[in-house]
Parts: C-alpha cells; structure tokens; sequence
C-alpha cells in the first residue's frame, strides 16, 4: 500500500500546486511565480521543523503565510502587466527564488550530523513525519484533508460573491473596474491567496520526499502548475483534480514501463485532450460531473 | 544400501525440515533503479545492461544458494526514475511495499538519492521512525557521504577526495613543470559543483599546486574549506548549458597550467570543443570521475586528449574485460558508475549465501534485515579491478582505482597508485 500512499500524496501536492494557480487564473492572471511561493513554503517549513524542532503544523502554516507575504509584494507589480509580459515576469520571480536557495547556506549541527540547506548540494533530512511515527496513512490523510480543505474553500468560493467578482475580472477587467470592482484588491488578493496555497503545497512536499535542491523548482514546475487547471479545466475546481490525476496518476506513474516513450506519449496525449476537450477534462462525458459540481449563475 | 525403512526416514526428515525451516523460493528477487530517460538515461541504460549480465552470469552458475542448501535463481526488475526525486522516491516505496525484492540497487542520480535514502528508516530497530526498511546497495550516486543519511542504505562507489589527493600527489612528483592551476564546474549539478569547490581544487592546493590568479580567499589543503571562493573565482557553466565560449574564453586567459574540467560528459564535451576551438588547450588537464566514460569518448575524443581522470574502474584485470564486453553486448558501456552495478550483484549473492536466505515470500521483512546486517558485516569485498575495502560505519566503499588518460580515442591507464 505504501506505493499507492506515495502516488497520492505526489497527486495531492501537486493538487494544491495547480490550485494556486487556479485561483489567479480565474482573475485572468497566468503566473509562473507559483513555483517560487511552493520553493518558498518548502524551504520556509523545512528549514523550522529540522532546524528549529518546530511541529510541523505551525511549521507549515509559517511556510505558507511567508509564501503569501511573497505573493502579496510580487502582487502589486504584477498589477502593471498582463498576459505574456506577466508570465516573463513570474518567471524571473521564480528564478531568482530558486537562485537564492541554489546559494543558500545554512547549516546547524544536531546530533553530531550538519543539517539544514547546503546549496548546490541541497536540503536533507526532512524527515519529521517519519522521525515522528507518521505511518504513510496518516501522511496521506494529513495531506488529503488539506487538499480537501482547500478545494472546499474555492468550491466555496465560486459559489459566493467573491468568486463572481474573480471570475469577473478574468472575463474582462475594463467591465469590472466600471462596475466598480477595485481590481488592486482583487489581483493582489488572488495572488496572495495563491501564495498561501502554493507554501502549504511546498511544505508537505519537502517533508514528504525529506529532500529538496533548486532542481526541485524550474520551469517545469511551474509549466505544470498552470497546465493543471488549464487541461481541467476553469469551470470548476475539481478540473484541476482531475488533472493532476491524469497527468501524475496515469501519463508518469501508470506508463512508467514504457520507459523514453512515456516522455513521447505523454506530450501526445496533453495535445489530444486539449484539441478533443480545449474546456478541459471536467467536460470528457465520462466523468458527466460537471454539472453536479457546476458553479451557481449568481 | 538403506533399507526401505531408512529411506522413509530421512524422507520424512527431510520433508519435516522444509516445512520447520518455511517454503523456500526458487528465484530470488532483486530490484533497481536508475535514470533511463532524460538527459541522464545513459547512467540507467549502461547500469541495467551491467546488473542483467551479473545475474544471468550468477544463473549461469547454477544461481545462489539458499539456507537448505537449494539453489535458486536470481531475477530483477528494472525501474526509470528519471533522474527525478519524486519519481525515485515512487519507486523506492513501491519496491519496498509491492514486490517481493529482497534488496535494490540504485539509483543513479545523487540528488534522487540523497531524496530517498530520506525516506528510509534512519537507524535500524527505531520503533518510533516509519521509514522504509529494506536494504539498498547503490551503484553509481557518488556524491559524498550519501550512505550516512540510513542504515539500510550502503553504496559502492568510489571514494573521491582519496582519489584526487593521490591524482594530484602523483602529478606534483611527475610534472615538476606543473604549477598553477584554474578550473570551472556545471554549478547546478551537485555531484560536480561538490566535488570541484570542496574536494578537488583543496586537494591540488594540499600537494602544492598554486591558484593562478593568487591564493582565493580562505581556501587551504582541508576538504571543503573556502568552497564558496573557489566557485566564484571560477568560470563556471550549468549543465544545460551548450555555449561555452565565455567560460573557454577565461579558461584560456588564465593561462595556466592545469586545468580542472568537473562537469558531467555532456558539457565537457561543449567545453572542451570550445576551449580546441579558442586554441586554450592547457598543458595538463583533470576531469570528473563521472566523465571517465565512453560518452567522452564518443563525443569529444580529439578535444579530451590528454585529460587525466581518477576512476575506479578501468578494464586492467581479465574480469574488467569480461564485464566490459557484456555491457557492450547488452547494450550498455561499463564505467566507473556502471561496473559498480556487478560488483553490487556478486555482493549480494555472497551476503545471500552468507546469511541463509530463504526466499520465502511471507519472511521477506526478515530477510531484508538479515540482508542488511550481512552487508554491514561486510570489511571488504571482490572488486572488478581489486579488493574493496568497506566503512563499516558509514556504509560506504573504499574502491581501488586508477589514473586513466584519453589517449586515441580510449581510455588508457596512465598510473596504478597500488604500484
């Protein structure tokens, strides 16, 4: 079982990462920073609970609101810009966090053993859940409740005010600005919001693979964050689901066998999803959930 | 002659034994792991091809002897984790918990191994850590000090900062004429960046070689001292870098004598043809141990002419030879990295027939830790090119090894420290 606890929990982070990047896509917003918040958030909890003993939920939530205090300050210029200037922009961001830990230092001794980030050489012994009795079930809910919260939260959210005024602004921001939406609170809020996801998705994944290097946190990273959402799909938050399923589930675990083909038949099958189902993958008849699980006309 | 009576007897003996002693296997599983796609995939490719031809030699043989006395055949599965730690972390797990697999080897990559040998339990018998408790003998992650992180993780690769030490200790008496120094490593690549800022430039400085722009700031003969300074008195590249014309261009402004190459075979190649390009082909050159591998040769024979590497395995003894031709004919090239990976399988073996494995499905739990403790146990093992003396302690591998040139295109040896 323990295998199957180990997909799940890769499913669930990855869950949160496509999430945050959910949310700033509804405001019309395509970030690549999301990647530097989860770099954030790992290194941030890490750092507390190895270095500093401190239990690992405060940990977490000290991780994700650093990460939000980052999203917050990377909010504002981001305001300025849109589209592809945008994604130029939260790449740098990304960049220069993961530089800053692919040069971060800091190392404490604990037991006769030098622990903490070492560069280049990367950030070990992460281990509180396995140092702490966690059995992979109960890392494995622990992760799921958070992922199950947060999906709440922004199933809720789509169905209240706010989420129409998000969406609104993604629709159009011209219109909403004359409707009187101030677009400032809303964006900066939208990545904000995302930051703190994005932190509690780097904290659980640091602590459950009990390693991570700036090799943790390119590009690619950050191509999957938003690919998530996109190939599910924006019409509900559950798309996003469905597609890190898809995607880490099936194309990387359930095709392992094939070895360098999987790399050839994974990008094929991204591209005929997205041209049969360019609304994502919470519209493939089969699942038929999307209206049980479609937004209120507000 | 027995009598009919007699053979009833040790019949029933001999059958009250199998069922006292549980069901005995009739093959042996083993489980690996490496990188076989991504930039890296040669690692996986060469290291697969080299455990195949280990364990259908050991079936040749008859296969591996268990506790009654049986033998049994020897299988494996063979699993991508692309260079990835989430991935190697997967399979880790799914090894551990989904098959029978009484023992892995791998995986190939340092950073995917310092990730989940993390998720191992960190001392054996602690009731209060839920790591993964099966053994693991890996062959070609190299960077330093990896095995220390668990118990249940050992490794047989080679030992650098000895290496290099005796590389540059044999170059000072050799090459009187030889004495300023400059170098740059793929800075993102852990294994490459460690090995250069904190084990390869101290051990040159330790033998009395100079930095050719002055002594760097708070760098001395002790391993990793001033590591930061010597990166940032380097030109350095990363590792997908493919222009290289800045860093050869400094390389060759130095002017020095050695020049210290510490990259992966992918980006020694680009700089290297950049450097022949520039006309900056230094007097002496040292390279990676990683790079000691037919992928030089392959890609940049006439530009790494010269370069001196330390490796612990280049084929000198009749069993190299024989290893060598099988990875070739599976497919693979056995290196440094690779030929570990048979060494690995005739360990395994050994501790098997050591401990008294049974095979037995239901007591795999029992016999991985048997297992483990047989590979602790171990003070030295047969290598390819000569006895491998293990640190019992830290689960780690004292190889021998030697200085190997790039010479018409191979790799020939130029110096056996042994000798």
């Amino acid at each position: 079982m323990e295998y199957y606890f180990g997909i799940l929990q890769n499913i669930g982070f990855h869950t949160l990462l496509g999430l945050s990047a959910y949310l700033l896509l509804l405001t019309g917003q395509l970030s690549m920073a999301q990647v530097g918040f989860f770099a954030i958030g790992a290194y941030a909890s890490g750092i507390l609970t190895v270095i500093y003993g401190i239990n690992i939920f405060l940990a977490l939530g000290v991780g994700a609101i650093i990460a939000s205090f980052f999203a917050f300050l990377v909010g504002f210029p981001a305001l300025r810009i849109k589209g592809l200037m945008l994604v130029i922009a939260t790449i740098a961001f990304s960049e220069i966090v993961r530089l800053y830990f692919f040069n971060l230092r800091w190392l404490v001794e604990k037991d006769g053993v030098e622990v903490g980030p070492d560069g280049a050489q990367g950030f070990r012994e992460i281990r509180y859940f396995a140092a702490n009795g966690w059995e992979p079930s109960h890392i494995v809910s622990f992760i799921w409740i958070v992922v199950i919260l947060v999906l709440f939260a922004l199933w809720w959210l789509d169905r209240v005010k706010a989420g129409s005024v998000l969406r609104a602004v993604g629709e159009d921001e011209l219109a909403a600005q004359s409707s009187g939406i101030n677009l400032t609170v809303v964006k900066v809020s939208a990545m904000t919001g995302g930051g703190f996801i994005a932190g509690i998705a780097g904290g659980l994944y640091a602590h459950s693979t009990t390693y991570v290097d700036h090799n943790s946190f390119t590009i690619l990273l950050a191509t999957f964050a938003v690919a998530y959402p996109i190939l599910g799909g924006l019409k509900n938050v559950f798309g996003t689901l469905f597609a890190v399923i898809f995607i880490q589930g099936i194309l990387i675990e359930g095709l392992r066998f094939l070895g360098d083909y999987r790399n050839l038949l994974f990008g094929l099958l991204i591209i005929l999803v997205m041209n049969f189902y360019p609304k994502g993958l919470i519209n493939i008849p089969i699942f038929n959930w999307s209206k049980l699980f479609k937004r209120r006309d507000l | 002659m027995f009598s009919k009576f007699k053979k009833l007897k040790l019949a029933t003996l001999a059958f009250a034994t199998v069922i006292a002693g549980g069901a005995v296997a009739d093959t042996i599983k083993i489980a690996g792991w490496g990188a076989k796609s991504g930039p890296l995939r040669s690692f996986g490719v060469n290291s697969e091809a080299i455990i195949k031809a280990a364990i259908d030699r050991v079936n040749e043989n008859g296969g591996v002897k268990l506790a009654d006395g049986s033998m049994a055949k020897m299988s494996y599965d063979y699993y991508d984790s692309a260079c990835n730690a989430e991935q190697g972390i997967a399979i880790a797990r799914k090894v551990a918990s989904e098959t029978n697999a009484l023992i892995g080897i791998g995986p190939t990559c340092s950073g995917v191994a310092a990730a989940s040998f993390g998720v191992f339990q960190k001392k054996v018998g602690d009731s209060s850590d839920t790591g993964l408790q099966m053994p693991l003998l890996t062959d070609t992650a190299v960077r330093n000090g990896l095995a220390k992180i668990s118990q249940w993780t050992f490794r047989n690769t080679p030992n650098e900062p000895d290496m290099y030490d005796k590389l540059f200790a044999w170059i000072a008496k050799t090459n009187p004429n030889i004495k300023t120094i400059y170098g740059g490593t793929e800075t993102n690549q852990g294994h490459s960046a460690g090995t250069y800022s904190k084990v390869i430039v101290q051990a040159a400085i330790r033998h009395g070689f100079e930095w050719v722009n002055g002594p760097i700031d708070e760098v001395s003969d002790k391993i990793g001292s001033g590591f930061k300074n010597v990166l940032s008195s380097s030109s350095n590249w990363l590792m997908e870098d493919t222009n290289f014309s800045v860093q050869a261009r400094a390389f060759k402004k130095s002017g020095a004598d050695l020049f210290i190459v510490s990259s992966h075979p992918f980006t020694t190649c680009g700089f290297l043809k950049e450097l022949s390009r520039m006309k900056g082909m230094p007097k002496m050159m040292v390279g990676l141990t990683s790079s000691s591998s037919a992928e030089v040769m392959k890609g940049c024979p006439k530009q790494a002419e010269g370069m001196i590497i330390p490796t612990s395995f280049a084929p000198i003894t009749a069993a190299a030879k024989e290893v060598a031709a099988l990875a070739a004919a599976n497919g693979g090239s056995a290196d440094l990295h690779s030929a570990a990976s048979w060494e690995n399988v005739m360990i395994i073996k050994d501790v098997i027939e050591a401990v008294g494995i049974t095979g037995d499905p239901s007591k795999v739990n029992e016999e991985r830790a048997k297992i483990r403790d047989g590979l602790e146990a171990l003070e030295t093992t047969e290598g390819l090119i000569g006895t491998v003396t293990r640190v019992q302690d830290e689960g780690e591998a004292l190889k021998p090894f030697v200085f190997v040139h790039a010479k018409n295109g191979n790799w020939e040896v130029l110096h056996d420290p042994r000798k």
